[in-house]
């Protein structure tokens, strides 16, 4: 009999969770431990920050899901990892305190002896001086209740539009190494469309600020891709977007610091500026969670666990732009050290970018960070559960499952407006997800025929049929596991 | 210079008969993006 313990309760340790439950016979463990008590779709939180969906349509609760199911969950946060045990447990364990209830700051030692740490990251507001979620008219949509706190301010200044008041609506990137661009991306489109909606379009300026050197980066070096008959940059398609919707953008610009209404960046070219706002939505830096590591004997070994993120099967040498290669990126997820620790989705510690790093004059990094979205989660969960199965029926076998970024195809189905007659998404495929430089050397390292954009009508019932389906597997209704990751 | 989207293209972005065709045809291609599968790279 094995146990399996599942650190996160997202996209990723929700899959894995729900594969390792339906794949493994009862007499096995599954175990997630999560402080969160409801799961969420992530990807439907832009809908929410523009009021055409409540949190109540993307989330539910993880407790009776997990009950009917046979899987146990405890509502704790991980706070330190034992991966040989101590003097008094013989087991690994992760040292976890309930977050709620009666014991709630009780601590528990989780034993397991299969770990999946998809804690995902942690939204690292400090990391911008004055950026808070609600505070300086600035907010997020990184979860449903910043999302739906996001819609409340937005409402009030649709209110002040339509009483005739000119306003400043800011959208992007909150950091100089922030990633996922493209949840900006969508609600700035969005926000865009709902003003139209209101009436209100004329009395906003709307600007995309971002630390990307192009539009179009989205964390991923930009695209080159197919656009009907036509071939184009991600670059040239987000500026006909943008042009078309009236949006204007700054980009290359590493927002250090968020004063009441006032966004301060310092650019690529080293100078240092403000943007005024009386609405802004900046995405922060997703960080680690900070976890400790300790040995049989309490000494620290973090850093055989930990670089920030999850220390996995990548190769974290240093090296210059130039130099970096699909090899790089992990194939399995597994920790180097502790054969039987994984990180699937966001946990682990990507080896390096994927865009091209990039300085001020000053010095400041301004790049983004590697974005790891829903789908890339979901299907490395889910081959790290699929290892961990054939690990318990054969120890010592080998891990074939196996699933690189570099070998990976990505759907990304951006909204660009909610509505069933008046929507719009922006869909856009890649294959790989870092590109292969050396397999497509033409064609910016990822195959053209499966990277691909389209913008329609087609592209937000697409979203919106997602949001549906995975929202179904997620609850592992009748046949769950046929819908893909 | 920008590329603009013509009044054209705009009529087939939102004609929700053509983006009927669109969103079948989209699906698919999808579906065999991500059926399409995924592995390693070390050994390729």
């Amino acid at each position: 009999m094995a146990k399996i313990v599942v650190l996160g309760a997202g996209i990723a340790g929700h899959v894995a969770a729900s594969h390792l439950r339906r794949k493994l016979p009862k007499e096995h463990e599954v175990v997630v431990v999560s402080p969160n008590s409801n799961y969420q779709w992530i990807p439907s939180n832009i809908w929410v920050g523009i009021g055409r969906m409540k949190p109540r349509d993307l989330i539910f609760p993880l407790a009776p899901l997990y009950a009917k199911k046979h899987i146990d969950y405890k509502q704790a946060k991980a706070i330190s990892f034992y991966p040989e045990g101590d003097n008094d447990e013989q087991k690994p364990y992760v040292l976890a305190e309930y977050v709620t209830g009666d014991e709630k700051g009780k601590q528990e030692k989780v034993t397991y002896d299969y770990l999946i740490n998809a804690t995902g990251p942690k939204l690292n507001f400090e990391g911008t001086e004055g950026l808070s979620p609600g505070k300086n008219k600035a907010h997020s949509v990184c979860t449903y209740t910043h999302a739906q706190e996001a819609w409340v301010a937005l409402e009030e200044v649709i209110k002040q539009m339509k009483q005739g008041k000119k306003v400043k609506i800011l959208i992007g990137t909150g950091h100089a190494k922030a990633t996922c661009q493209g949840a900006a991306f969508e609600y700035i489109l969005n926000v865009e469309q709902e003003l139209r909606r209101h009436k209100v379009r004329d009395m906003a300026e709307i600007t995309w600020i971002s630390n990307e050197y192009q539009l179009g980066d989205f964390g991923m070096d930009g695209m080159l891709l197919s656009y009907g008959s036509n071939i184009m940059k991600s670059n040239e398609m987000v500026e006909m977007v943008f042009e078309d919707r009236g949006i204007h953008w700054i980009l290359g610009a590493g927002v250090n610091k968020v004063e009441d209404g006032l966004a301060h960046y310092e650019t690529l070219d080293g100078e240092y500026k403000q943007e005024s706002y009386d609405f802004a939505m900046l995405i922060p830096s997703f960080s680690g969670h900070g976890f400790k590591a300790y040995d049989k004997n309490g000494g620290d070994i973090t850093e055989k666990l930990f670089k920030g993120f999850m220390i996995v099967d990548a190769d974290y040498t240093p090296k210059p732009y130039e130099e970096w290669t699909v090899q790089d990126w992990p194939e399995t997820y597994q920790n180097p050290s502790y054969a039987n620790i994984f990180a699937p989705g966001i946990a682990f510690a990507p080896p390096h970018g994927i865009s091209k790093p990039r300085k001020s004059k000053n010095g400041t990094d301004i790049t983004p960070a590697p974005p790891r979205t829903g789908m890339p989660s979901g299907i490395t969960a889910k081959l790290v559960a699929d290892n961990i199965i054939e690990m318990i029926k054969n120890p010592n076998h080998e891990l074939h499952h196996k699933g690189s970024m570099g070998n990976m195809g990505a759907a990304c189905i951006a909204s660009a407006g909610f509505g069933m007659t008046k929507g719009s998404g922006i869909s856009i495929t890649t294959y790989p997800i870092v590109p292969d430089f050396k397999k497509y050397p033409d064609t910016h390292g990822r195959k053209l025929g499966k990277t691909f954009g389209s913008i329609g009508l087609a592209g937000h019932w697409l979203k919106l049929a997602l949001h549906y389906a995975f929202i179904y597997k997620a609850k592992m209704k009748p046949f769950w596991w046929l819908i893909p990751e | 210079m920008t590329r603009r989207i013509s009044k054209y293209k705009r009529f087939m972005m939102m004609n929700p008969i053509v983006q009927f065709f669109k969103f079948i045809f989209l699906s698919l291609k999808v579906l065999v993006i991500v059926a399409g599968g995924h592995g390693g790279t070390r050994k390729a």
